[in-house]
């Protein structure tokens, strides 16, 4: 059964992201991976259960139960023992217990997945030498986001791509002499709080680059705290003024530990600045209303749910603390869904309480 | 003349019968049947279903009246005392007649009020107040709202609720000389002994959760039942999820942020994924939960309406499991507990609770009742003690 649900998402996704998304085709296979999941994740099938959503009672993909991202810290959400992991991507936090994980047993859907994307959004077709602002994975094994950009860069970069980042810190004055020296068009990838620092590091320089016409940046990730924040508009006109890509160059990916597949804005695709996420014809995204996880309206702000043929091992259907809305090709990321307030007391007595007893 | 005078000019000299007759009658208006001041507060506080406030306002002030306040000044008021001429108010929270009684009491003692409203609700305070003027203006005027910090730093007394870090950071405004009232964040506790009928326990505890959504400190955090013969905290708390169904009807929620709902849906999955929780949970929505665990797990505290259901086993478990919420616990709703009386007024006292009340009642405390154990109106009040020539 897994073998078939695998060999049914490699074959979506090996059409490609362009391909003509087939609803019948993504409805079937989504609800044959949920009874699959039902039957084979243990917290998965509890919480269905409880709302009453077993596969019999589904007959719509739009039914299937989604799992916030924050319950991705307090199961392991797999269909697979824990000795068949082959990797364990978690979130950004400070202890294990604090961070949601994406078990995996195979790479093969989510290196499918992202080459596709990365490729159609990104380079193009071209085989560029890529500059990445991040770590490589065998520093930071439980990331997401370096295991992409080794993925993309083994599979995708031209020779000479390499990881500009280390556990131990990055290399400013190499760095830029790259960046300075290049005359074939460069692809940029990075974090967004490394952009900054970028940015920053030659501004006190009192250096502007111009990179070589075709170049390119990606930035992900968010700041998380490691740099100063800015907007979007912000962090593009100051990459834009620093590497002399301009903003319509600058492609912002959009993805999560917890899922398979990523989004990217198409604006090399429009040629055009754009801020609108595609969605690859193996993903679903919903735009909800956040109490009853209700559709809304197409253009109506609401919590982004997304439905990813690429989780056959843990669950498709992942419920997000980002609102968004639809858009003509996709959707627009509107910001994460600002804490509770505290307007009761209720809300304050976890913190009072300290944990468990 | 500035606000801050012109408060202590209002006060000053006014009859205390007089205030206990203008607060008596605007309470009787926020209770009337066609009350104009809960239709206005149900149209301006977007918090809470129109059905909620009136049913919390009309059962919550039942026993709000003149005796009621007159009972207070003769309890706490006596030999040579005096009231501060202006209290500062620092309030918090969402919950109107909590913001009624908070403003009522210093009033009560004889002292004008300016309160600065919380975030969440400036409606229910200002309302309030105006149904005073409504009553008696001569007493009305002794009541203002507002943000004016400098009059905040005038005030004979500061009176403030909210968080401990919100209380600390406005005692360290208040000079020493003058009085400070901190009255921090509490949860309270309902719990169903072995002789209570489960179905009628069930459909008072879903009244105190669905009255005021869970929000209050006042709302059960957990419900924890006597297990014996093991099964009842199971039966609990299905019928507990039958009631909270049917008040989802008759007393519906408000409209969540969608940070709100956001933590409720994680709060519902993390619990229904579970192994060691079994879980009933509204259908087509976050309305509400019941979240059976285990007497050995503390779980979060219930949150907005969904709220955790903990088997205890017998008196014993129930003053374990309350002194482990000590000091923060107010209020403790007992049912079918045998030996009421004594056994569960020790709990309470050893918990650092101040209040034991029925099933049902969690959300209705009585005027008179000692705040965190403290008096209504007494903690304002400077007392001067006089001793007898000769006494030595």
């Amino acid at each position: 059964m897994r073998r078939e649900l695998d060999e049914r998402s490699l074959s979506l996704i090996g059409e490609g992201p362009d391909a003509r998304p087939d609803d019948a085709r993504f409805a079937a296979l989504a609800l044959d991976m949920f009874a699959y999941q039902y039957q084979h994740n243990a917290p998965y099938q509890r919480l269905c259960d409880a709302l009453g959503r077993q596969p019999e009672r589904v007959s719509d993909w739009t039914q299937i139960p989604p799992v916030p991202t924050g319950a991705f810290k307090e199961a392991r959400l797999a269909c697979f023992a824990p000795e068949r992991d082959v990797r364990v991507f978690r979130t950004s936090g400070s202890t294990t217990a604090e961070r949601g994980a994406l078990h995996l047993d195979t790479l093969a859907l989510y290196e499918a997945s992202l080459l596709a994307t990365f490729d159609a959004y990104l380079c193009q077709g071209e085989r560029l030498r890529f500059a990445v602002l991040a770590a490589p994975a065998s520093e930071a094994p439980d990331s997401s986001l370096s295991y992409m950009f080794d993925c993309a860069l083994r599979e995708l970069g031209a020779p000479g791509s390499r990881f500009w980042v280390h556990t131990g810190g990055w290399e400013p004055d190499a760095l830029c002499e790259e960046l300075r020296s290049q005359q074939q068009p460069l692809l940029v990838a990075g974090t967004a709080f490394a952009f900054v620092h970028l940015v920053d590091q030659l501004a006190a320089r009192g250096e502007r680059l111009r990179l070589p016409p075709g170049s390119r940046v990606l930035e992900t990730g968010g700041f998380k705290g490691r740099s100063r924040e800015l907007s979007r508009a912000e962090l593009h006109g100051a990459i834009e003024h620093a590497l002399g890509v301009p903003c319509e160059r600058i492609v912002n990916q959009y993805g999560m530990c917890e899922l398979g597949s990523q989004f990217y804005e198409d604006s090399l695709v429009r040629g055009r600045a754009s801020q609108v996420k595609r969605v690859p014809p193996w993903v679903r995204t919903r735009v909800v209303d956040p109490g009853s996880l209700a559709d809304l309206p197409p253009g109506e702000p609401g919590v982004l749910v997304h439905y990813d043929l690429a989780n056959t091992g843990s669950v498709l259907a992942v419920q997000t603390s980002d609102l968004g809305r639809q858009c003509d090709g996709g959707f627009e990321v509107l910001g994460r869904i600002q804490g509770a307030e505290a307007r009761g007391c209720s809300l304050a007595a976890d913190l009072l309480l300290g944990g468990a007893a | 003349m500035n606000a801050g005078a012109e408060l202590r000019h209002a006060a000053r000299g006014l009859d205390p019968e007089r205030v206990v007759r203008a607060l008596d009658q605007a309470f009787a208006a926020w209770r009337a049947p066609e009350s104009q001041w809960r239709r206005r507060l149900a149209e301006a506080l977007e918090l809470y279903s129109r059905e909620v406030l009136d049913e919390g306002i009309v059962r919550g002030l039942e026993h709000w009246n003149a005796d009621a306040l007159r009972a207070i000044r003769s309890r706490e008021i006596s030999g040579h005392v005096r009231p501060p001429e202006l209290t500062a108010l620092w309030l918090a929270g969402a919950i109107p007649p909590a913001a009624f009684s908070a403003i009522a009491l210093p009033l009560l003692a004889g002292s004008a009020v300016y309160a600065r409203p919380s975030s969440s609700d400036s409606h229910g305070p200002a309302l309030f107040a105006a149904s005073l003027t409504d009553a008696d203006p001569a007493v009305g005027a002794c009541v203002a709202l507002g943000q004016d910090e400098q009059l905040l730093d005038q005030a004979d007394a500061v009176v403030a609720y909210g968080r401990d870090e919100t209380l600390e950071s406005v005692r360290s405004r208040v000079p020493a000389a003058r009085i400070f009232v901190g009255y921090g964040h509490r949860i309270s506790v309902a719990a169903v002994g072995r002789e209570a009928d489960l179905v009628s326990a069930a459909e008072q505890v879903a009244h105190d959760v669905s009255l005021y959504d869970g929000r209050g400190c006042l709302s059960p955090a957990y419900v924890l039942v006597d297990d014996a013969p093991r099964g009842r905290a199971r039966a609990l708390a299905e019928a507990l999820a039958e009631a909270l169904e049917y008040l989802r009807g008759k007393l519906p929620r408000g409209r969540l942020q969608p940070g709100e709902e956001a933590a409720l849906h994680e709060l519902r999955a993390t619990h229904a994924m579970s192994e060691a929780t079994r879980v009933w949970l509204s259908r087509d929505g976050t309305d509400w939960g019941v979240l059976l665990g285990l007497e050995s797990i503390r779980p979060p505290p219930g949150l907005l309406r969904n709220v955790p259901v903990v088997p205890v086993t017998g008196s014993q478990g129930l003053a374990r499991w309350c002194a482990g919420l000590a000091p923060h616990l107010s209020s403790l709703a007992v049912g079918g507990w045998p030996d009421a009386a004594g056994a569960l007024a020790r709990i309470g006292l050893q918990s650092g609770a101040s209040r034991l009340c029925p099933l049902g009642a969690l959300q209705l405390p009585r005027l008179e009742w000692r705040h965190d154990g403290r008096g209504a109106i007494e903690p304002l009040l400077r007392s001067l003690d006089v001793e007898p020539e000769g006494a030595r």
